[in-house]
């Protein structure tokens, strides 16, 4: 049982240690050099964080144990779920209504196809909109495509795809042209009504100002824009509420459409297409490890187990990011984000004994793995049996009280909801399951090992390697949902002999599992949280008696 | 004790295109045998026993001694690899990992008809057997055999390996004639039977790739030997193409007789995820449904038909309770309609009536009118076509129809 300082011990400490004026808290002597951080209290360091995969194209890769479950699941539906079926047929079907689906969407229109859009909630219910910080882009003039390279393979920890990021950050400029050119408002630098420049902020892990943002709810502006680029264009068919049970696929093994859950008319509904793109977010809502999570409620990792079921390969899915900064008290917002614009405006990490104990910039994994030192070695603070350190707010606007007005809108709204006056009281943050950064693997097109499988934004993996760097998200799920939609709809002209559309990969799958002896009943994707109480099953037959 | 690919399938014999390790594994026996006393070559079938096992079940000694008997000497032997159907696949294993089994057989069979030219028609999408094929014939130019061969037909042999049309019509004998001289292969009205009129108007001996990959081994160790692999009243072993709702599908060979229960539990690994055996599409698929009750059936030619069915190639696509019949039925009837060659108008439309209103059914679009429409189909067009693709088709609709009725109801009834 470890140990925490009382809320209020600690609150005097921080009060106590706050030096006058501008002077910055000093960084506690000491420090332990950053791998050894990351080896002795990153969550996915350690025996506990990975399993070895029993089947398919990974076989004897590792994985988060609670994720490996859930890729080896079985599938939710069979064949005789298909009978009496009628498919409706388009060129690409999009799964997923975040950023990257729309921009998949949008851009395989642009290319001439027809395209379908589902939905597991409704379109633009996605992390996309709870992307605070800003989108990372090399648009400065101080700035070069090299730089946003290296800072980011050098984030990553360099196993991050090289090509794949020489493309993200290739793509950059235009995506912000193209995101102007929709409607994004981004922040002006000086005056704001002169038509000035775009604002640049530094983010955590970067050598320049890279980060383009609409104050501090970024995501939530452009998705506004794109999903009513979306919403307006009549040759996209936008399906709310409409989950991908199971993946098709042909006699040849090829993607070939999916089979959605209509939860509104609950029946399934067969949609055939040329080329499928997934963009279904990552896999915060499996809370890995226990953590809270600062994911929308249907980051349930749904594209990993299909994808990896008609024999995508995957990558790197023993990594995973947890932020340093999550909501830690009141208990009823634990997870919730507070975004890194925060720290890069300058607000400190301060623990129980009113210590700075990390260089508030550093990757986020080495800023999570010190907070997770603090706690686990007694200098934690605890209130009201949850656990964290200070967000040191009261210094920062101290002396600069417009910040919280003018940039950190999210972050007073926030504080509002914990009841915290951030101009006198520190905000408690714990690092929070936040991304997913392996995924499945894909090259520069998005395209994945299975023909007609496309994938982009966190489902995809390779981009990040094992870290991200704030305001790569963003830019990545533009970037790939872009490439996906384009290269989907050139799959469309590709001439395709004469074909069956099934389920042929689940019997192959279910071979599988039966050879290795898996036992384990879970069916896969899961679809909604555990607290979501849904079962497939009993809410189609729920419907069936009403 | 079960005796799993003991014969055709041994793996001993697997040897490729290599003529030398296969006499080193006991070729090239039976070739001799049959060119010492080539008089005892179809006597020695008839005790055996043997069956056309491209799915006729048709005693093989009569076709070799009815072309035998033909008169004329400019025959022909031919091997049909033109195999085609959904759900079976030995023909491919046979031509292209013991190409020397079927080149022997054949010879084997031009010295009891006396014909000098042997072809293997071989569906051009079997890339890896033809290449096999092509090499394995190679290698018997000049061999001592073929030399005591052309002493017995007092003629030079020509043996030619020729890519079918790759439709699934091919495979039907008269259309192999029609094929092999430089027609579309429409199958046309027998009699004329190939071993009266065949290839070039002679007589023409036509064997199934598994058939005549028995013949070396008979010949070698005798009918008694033959007649004794088999299980009960049946002679001999039989390959079945094992897929479907199986935890391990693929090619197995058993003692003819061996009961499906045995074929699917023992040496299929059981039923996909452990559910629920359903039904078995048998060899074709377009013969009438093989369901719970006949797991106890022997697999061979005639206790397959005591139960209203038939062992056809030896395919078992085997459907579980997880498994929609009306989807699978669809599929099939849809390649039957894709596969008619258009001549015979019931067959050309009826396929196609099927196939719509069975797609129909299937996607749940299906009225009851589309019910009554099947079902007439199914009554008025066996019979009119000059092959049996029509019967096929129909025979598996409407066992589907007879046996799993609640499958074709409409979705809002079940």
């Amino acid at each position: 049982m470890t140990t925490a300082i009382a809320y209020a011990t600690a609150v005097e400490a921080l009060a106590k240690a706050s030096p006058d004026g501008d002077a910055e808290l000093p960084l506690r002597p000491g420090q332990l050099p950053r791998a050894e951080l990351l080896e002795a209290y990153h969550p996915d360091a350690g025996a506990q964080a990975r399993v070895p995969l029993r089947i398919g194209p990974n076989r004897g890769d590792p994985c988060h144990p609670a994720l490996a479950r859930i890729v080896e699941g079985n599938a939710l539906i069979g064949d005789v779920d298909l009978a009496a079926l009628a498919p409706t047929s388009t060129d690409v079907l999009v799964i997923g209504g975040g950023g990257a689906g729309a921009a998949a969407a949008l851009a395989a229109r642009t290319a001439g196809a027809k395209v379908t859009i589902a939905s597991k909630l409704r379109i633009g219910d996605s992390n996309t909109v709870m992307a605070e910080g800003g989108i990372q882009a090399a648009v400065g003039e101080d700035d070069s495509l090299q730089r946003h390279f290296d800072d980011t393979i050098k984030g990553g920890h360099n196993v991050a795809d090289p090509a794949l990021v020489a493309q993200l950050v290739g793509d950059g400029p235009d995506v912000i042209r193209w995101l102007i050119g929709l409607g994004v408002g981004f922040d002006l630098a000086g005056n704001a009504t002169g038509g000035g420049r775009l604002m640049r902020k530094r983010a955590g892990g970067t050598t320049a100002a890279r980060i383009l943002s609409h104050k501090d709810f970024t995501g939530l502006e452009i998705m506004r824009v794109v999903r009513e680029a979306v919403e307006l264009d009549s040759g996209i068919t936008v399906l709310n509420r409409a989950p991908a049970v199971e993946l098709l696929s042909d006699d040849h093994g090829r993607c070939a459409g999916a089979v959605l859950y209509d939860t509104d008319h609950r029946t399934f509904q067969l949609v055939h297409a040329a080329a499928v793109v997934l963009a279904t977010g990552g896999a915060g809502r499996l809370h890995l490890t226990g953590f809270a999570t600062s994911n929308h409620y249907g980051a349930t990792a749904d594209g990993l187990a299909l994808a990896y079921r008609i024999g995508a390969r995957l990558r790197e899915v023993d990594s995973f990011q947890y932020h340093p900064t999550g909501v830690a008290h009141p208990p009823h917002l634990v997870g919730q984000l507070i975004s890194e614009a925060a720290r890069s405006v300058g607000a400190k990490l301060v623990n129980g004994l009113g210590e700075r104990f990390i260089d508030e910039l550093a990757p986020r994994d080495v800023v999570t793995a010190a907070i997770l030192r603090e706690c686990a070695e007694g200098r934690g603070i605890e209130r009201d049996g949850s656990v964290g350190v200070f967000l040191d707010t009261p210094h920062l606007l101290k002396d600069r009280p417009e910040l919280l007005e003018k940039q950190l809108v999210s972050l007073k709204h926030l504080a509002d909801r914990c009841k915290v006056d951030p101009y006198e009281e520190p905000l408690m943050v714990y690092p929070t399951l936040h991304y997913q950064n392996g995924g499945v693997a894909i090259d520069r097109n998005c395209a994945t090992s299975v023909e007609g499988l496309y994938c982009a934004g966190e489902v995809a993996g390779g981009i990040h390697g094992r870290n991200r760097l704030m305001g790569n998200a963003l830019l990545d799920i533009f970037v790939f949902g872009r490439r996906a939609g384009i290269a989907a709809a050139r799959q469309v002209q590709a001439p395709r002999d004469q074909h069956r559309i099934g389920l042929g990969h689940v019997q192959r799958w279910q071979r599988e599992r039966m050879r290795a002896g898996i036992t384990d009943q879970l069916l896969s994707p899961v679809l909604y949280p555990d607290y979501g109480n849904f079962e497939l099953r009993s809410h189609m037959a729920a419907g069936r008696e009403g | 004790m079960t005796r799993l690919n003991s014969v055709l399938l041994n793996p001993r014999i697997g040897v490729g295109a290599d003529l030398a390790a296969w006499r080193k594994a006991g070729g090239g026996e039976g070739l001799a045998r049959a060119l010492e006393r080539p008089e005892d070559i179809i006597p020695t079938l008839r005790a055996a026993d043997l069956r056309g096992m491209g799915g006729a079940g048709f005693p093989t000694w009569r076709k070799w001694t009815a072309t035998a008997d033909a008169p004329g000497d400019e025959k022909y032997v031919v091997c049909n690899g033109n195999e085609d159907e959904p759900g079976t696949f030995k023909d491919c294993y046979l031509l292209h990992r013991t190409p020397h089994q079927v080149i022997e057989g054949a010879l084997i069979a031009a010295a009891a008809v006396r014909a000098a030219t042997v072809v293997f028609y071989i569906n051009p999408h079997q890339t890896d057997g033809i290449e096999a094929m092509r090499r394995a014939v190679a290698q018997w130019a000049g061999d001592s055999q073929i030399a005591a061969l052309e002493r017995l037909i007092g003629q030079p042999m020509r043996l030619t390996v020729t890519p079918s049309s790759g439709r699934y019509i091919g495979g039907e004998e008269s259309a192999v004639v029609r094929w092999l001289n430089g027609s579309f292969p429409f199958p046309r009205r027998k009699p004329p039977f190939p071993f009266e009129q065949g290839v070039n108007d002679k007589p023409t001996l036509i064997n199934n790739t598994e058939t005549l990959s028995n013949i070396s081994h008979i010949l070698k160790n005798g009918a008694d030997w033959y007649r004794d692999l088999g299980i009960g009243g049946a002679s001999g072993t039989k390959l079945f193409s094992l897929s479907g709702d199986v935890l391990e599908p693929g090619l197995y060979e058993l003692p003819m007789g061996t009961s499906l229960q045995e074929l699917i539990f023992t040496h299929g690994g059981g039923m996909l995820g452990g559910r629920a055996f359903k039904a078995v599409f048998t060899g074709g698929p377009s013969n009438t449904l093989l369901t719970a009750r006949d797991l106890d059936v022997a697999l061979d030619f005639d206790s397959v038909r005591a139960r209203q069915s038939r062992l056809g190639t030896g395919a078992m696509i085997v459907i579980s309770e997880g498994t929609s019949v009306v989807r699978k039925v669809a599929e099939y009837v849809e390649f039957f309609a894709n596969g008619s060659c258009g001549q015979c108008p019931p067959c050309k439309c009826g396929t196609f009536q099927m196939s719509r209103l069975l797609d129909r059914i299937a996607t749940g679009r299906g009225t009851e009118a589309d019910r009554r429409a099947l079902r007439h189909l199914c009554q008025i067009l066996p019979g009119s076509g000059r092959c049996a693709l029509i019967d096929g088709a129909v025979t598996v609709v409407q066992s589907s129809l007879q046996t799993f009725p609640e499958e074709y109801a409409a979705p809002a009834s079940r």
